[in-house]
């Protein structure tokens, strides 16, 4: 290739839009803040703990994978795209997960499901998910167990998630090492399992966070119990901000929550109890809008045609919906993007708009004509 | 006729329809229309190509040495796709060289260089106030003579367009004066001081292709030049339709799509579908053509560009080098790090300005670091698909780019790199900035080349049959004695050959028949690969053309 655009020397256009890559991507991370603010105030600075070891590591790792690969690291790096990785991977992660479970989940994601493949743009699945995956298969219970410092619950209107005590507390968990000589005791930290909603299914059909506000309590009072309904909001909020930034585009999110709705609607309906859950529950109850508006958006491993999208987003939609309620995994959102990933190009191939000019009937291009 | 019905039907609610895709870039156009349009002054020496849309070369029939006057013939059509040239003003032609002419490589072609006198001294003309005196054949033998092609930009030979137009039957005659390029002017200034001959040469236009509709279309942010063709227009039948401004709206294959909502064939010429499109500035050419019986020696070109102190459009002889026009607009050297000819998402841009003015040269940017950042580096496609969303033929850059650079030219032609019109609104979208466009145009070359390759291997694949067919025939020959019946059956067999008479006994014959066949065929094909190849560059170039 080279040899041939050297044949032709400056090409047009000579004008060109502002948005570059780099930008987009920090406009994704952007987009995770309310989400990731309101989780840190429910769960604890745990949340950002990870997604500051998974960027650190992230970057470290992209600049050897690209000086590996002979690239220039600089003008990769400001891509991004390891960042949103780390940041996409760090909010999947447990709080007070430890660190070298970050550790081996972004090497597996920067190092295995991305460069591996032959670098940004040429990955098949989701890096992120892949490395969230990896993680969850190899080590099931450290995945589910959710480590609440317990000063961020004892009191619903105190600061103290916080307070130093409670970033004290959530380091201690994550990197023992912070505690120094004196191993934390299972006693000064809460190993509360707090599972999502979903997994007890004792807040199906009611909303938490209307109940909070019936029985006259603030919504974002700790133990108002509508912490996943608020950071599904914040996700929500960063994915309509991405929209119209025209940064993703409607296909898929709507795509998806249309499907969920749909599917917990039908199933919801027949009257069989609340044993699936409520149509509420699964879209604010989970990581649905995470899922929907940042993971399942990640360009590079979705469909990218626009009929391709609604129908990758409605594969996504069955997933997460078929994953949670008929699956044995609690939380469904990386393997139902796995899955609609490995649907992609099969999508994008099959759903190839028509050219101009090429007849509506005929959707393939007479090529023998050209090549005679 | 379809047409006919749908204009008649929607004659009440002329809305355009909506094209694909297309980009809402940034237009700079306000600064070179603050001047009215002006003539340049005879610069001491014109160039002219001898092909103004550098492809195929007019026939000299002056020589060095000779004196000529204004609108005399310097060269006429020769091949298809030449238009014939006169001296945009009087003087010495000093020789018939090569010189580098305005493309992207600098490369040389055979020009004539004509030193000027100053005196202007011009041939007589024949005006013809009333064209309509004249038929429709009288119309097109006079366009071609006055040397006009299409002044958009691919210049295409307008002459033949028209004819090919009443063969197949035209229902709508466009006039593009969309000008969607960000930077060009030139339709515009015409149009708005000189709208009234557009509408002139419109309806020359309209009764050369005998086209039962013409409606002339602007993008609705020209003020004046819409207020100057409704003036115009109040008692002619030509319509006239407004775009929203959107690039590449001007394109041809895009306005057709805008005006009538049909799309034109893959590989097909609009013809096909029963509507022509010109550009304005070729319109009033042909106005000047008929009306003033004066032929195409002068255009209507854009100067503009930061680096430029007075920007303005230009009427400007076919010739003038680039660096005199510049001059002419107090350039600040300084700060010009560039030159483009034709628009900013299109056009090239030139290795050196001591190049001429062609028919064809609508646009001059002087570039700017400022205006023009240098290229970003390029960084790996994430799949966004904007570039999709932008794409006016509803490709998939982004696939096109990856075959493109794995090579996988059949992926390629399967997902229709050659309804590429190269309008660049892919790249410009672009946020991880890749040339996309240039990664097409290698890839079309590439697969251009292998067509070719493939050509000549069958024909010397071929030639080796044949070759193997008159051993075997002399062997079999050798034993007995030859007969007309030994030789007839196996003439079926020989390739290439399979309509061959029977029975004509000769050997010597028969070999010397059938490697002429052989050739003859072989130069068939290879005339009909250059046609189909000829029609690529013009369709992709008449996207161009029409477009400004
Ligand atoms: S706009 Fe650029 S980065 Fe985005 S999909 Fe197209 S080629 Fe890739
Ligand atoms: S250059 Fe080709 S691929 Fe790109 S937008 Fe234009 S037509 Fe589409």
């Amino acid at each position: 290739m080279q040899t041939q655009r050297s044949a032709i020397v400056i090409s047009s256009p000579m004008q060109h839009s502002q948005r570059s890559t780099g930008r987009l991507m920090l406009l994704v991370i952007a987009a995770c803040i309310p989400g990731v603010a309101t989780a840190t105030w429910y769960f604890g600075f745990g949340v950002l703990i990870n997604i500051m070891l998974a960027a650190s590591m992230a970057i470290v790792l992209e600049a050897c994978a690209l000086k590996l690969r002979g690239r220039d690291i600089r003008l990769h790096l400001s891509d991004n795209s390891a960042l949103v990785t780390a940041v996409l991977f760090g909010i999947a992660m447990p709080p007070g997960a430890s660190w070298w479970l970050v550790a081996m989940g972004i090497f597996f994601a920067i190092v295995i499901a991305k460069h591996i493949y032959g670098g940004l743009g040429q990955n098949l699945f989701n890096p992120a998910m892949c490395g969230y995956v990896l993680l969850l298969l190899s080590f099931p219970v450290e995945m589910t167990s959710w480590h609440i410092p317990n000063d961020a619950l004892v009191d619903g209107s105190s600061f103290s998630a916080f307070s130093l005590a409670g970033l004290r507390q959530s380091l201690m968990v994550s990197m023992p090492v912070f505690g120094g000589a004196q191993m934390s005791s299972p006693d000064s930290i809460d190993g509360l399992a707090m599972a999502t909603p979903l997994i007890e299914f004792k807040m199906a059909g009611t909303s938490a966070l209307l109940a909070a506000w019936d029985a006259g309590v603030s919504g974002f009072s700790r133990d108002s119990g509508a912490a996943w309904e608020l950071v599904n909001m914040g996700y929500l909020c960063g994915g309509l901000f991405l929209i119209y930034k025209r940064i993703i585009s409607w296909h898929i999110p709507c795509a998806i929550i249309a499907t969920v709705t749909v599917m917990s609607t039908l199933y919801y309906a027949p009257g069989s109890s609340a044993i699936y859950g409520t149509p509420y529950l699964h879209l604010f109850g989970s990581a649905t809008m995470i899922g929907a508006f940042f993971i399942a958006t990640d360009p590079v491993s979705a469909a990218t045609t626009v009929r391709g999208k609604i129908y990758y987003g409605i594969i996504i939609g069955l997933a997460i919906y078929g994953i949670r309620v008929w699956g044995s995994y609690p939380d469904s959102i990386a393997i139902a993007v796995l899955l609609g990933n490995f649907c992609a190009p099969a999508l994008d191939y099959l759903c190839r708009p028509r050219i101009y000019g090429h007849g509506k009937k005929s959707r393939t291009v007479p090529t023998a004509e050209l090549k005679s | 006729m379809r047409l006919v019905s749908r204009l008649l039907g929607r004659r009440s609610d002329r809305a355009p329809y909506a094209i694909f895709g297309g980009i809402a870039a940034e237009a700079y156009k306000t600064r070179s229309l603050r001047s009215r349009l002006m003539p340049v002054p005879i610069p001491e020496k014109l160039v002219l190509p001898l092909s103004q849309n550098l492809d195929v070369d007019a026939v000299a029939i002056v020589e060095a040495g000779d004196l000529v006057q204004k609108f005399q013939p310097l060269a006429e059509a020769g091949e298809p796709g030449s238009v014939a040239l006169h001296a945009p003003t009087s003087g010495l032609v000093s020789s018939i060289s090569n010189a580098t002419v305005a493309d992207e490589f600098g490369s040389q072609r055979l020009c004539i260089h004509l030193q000027t006198d100053g005196e202007d001294r011009a041939i007589e003309t024949v005006p013809e106030a009333d064209y309509s005196a004249l038929d429709h054949l009288q119309l097109l033998e006079r366009i071609e003579r006055a040397g006009i092609c299409g002044l958009g930009g691919a210049g295409f030979p307008s002459a033949q367009k028209l004819s090919l137009g009443v063969k197949s039957g035209i229902d709508l005659l466009i006039i593009n004066a969309v000008e969607c390029e960000p930077f060009i002017s030139a339709d515009e200034a015409l149009i708005r001081e000189r709208g009234a001959s557009v509408v002139v040469g419109a309806e020359i236009l309209q009764s050369a292709c005998l086209a039962s509709n013409c409606i002339i279309v602007l993008q609705e942010d020209k003020a004046d030049a819409i207020e100057a063709l409704r003036k115009a227009l109040e008692d002619s039948s030509i319509e006239l339709m407004t775009l929203a401004a959107r690039y590449p709206v001007g394109g041809e294959k895009q306005i057709i799509q805008a005006v009538t909502g049909m799309e034109v064939p893959s590989q097909a010429y609009p013809a096909s579908i029963g509507v022509l499109v010109f550009n304005a500035g070729t319109a009033y050419a042909v106005y000047k053509a008929i009306v003033d019986g004066e032929p195409c020696v002068s255009r209507i070109t854009t100067l503009t560009g930061a680096p430029l102190q007075t920007p303005k459009n230009f009427e400007t002889l076919i010739g003038t080098s680039v660096s005199f026009l510049f001059d002419l607009c107090g350039i600040d050297t300084t700060r010009h790090t560039g030159t483009i000819v034709g628009g900013s998402l299109m056009g090239i841009q030139l290795p050196t300005l001591d190049v001429p003015v062609m028919k064809t040269s609508n646009c001059l940017i002087a570039m700017s670091a400022a205006e023009f950042p240098p290229d970003e580096p390029e960084l790996a496609c994430i799949r966004c698909g904007f570039c999709a969303e932008a794409c006016p033929a509803r490709l998939l850059p982004q696939q096109l780019y990856a075959f493109s650079r794995a090579h996988d030219h059949e992926q390629n032609l399967a997902h229709g790199l050659f309804d590429c019109i190269e309008c660049g609104a892919c790249a410009y979208v672009c946020p991880s900035h890749i040339p996309l466009v240039q990664y097409y145009r290698a890839s079309k070359a590439e697969i251009r080349g292998q067509q070719a390759r493939q050509l000549q291997s069958q024909h010397w694949q071929q030639r080796f049959q044949q070759h193997q067919y008159r051993i075997k025939q002399r062997r079999d020959e050798a034993p007995h004695q030859v007969s007309g019946d030994a030789v007839g059956p196996k003439n079926d067999d020989e390739p290439g050959n399979k309509n061959r008479s029977h029975g004509d006994g000769g050997k010597t014959e028969a070999a010397v028949f059938s490697r002429e066949r052989a050739k003859r065929e072989i130069a068939e094909a290879v005339a009909r690969v250059r046609a189909r190849r000829a029609g690529h560059i013009a369709s992709s170039r008449t996207d161009a053309e029409s477009d400004s």
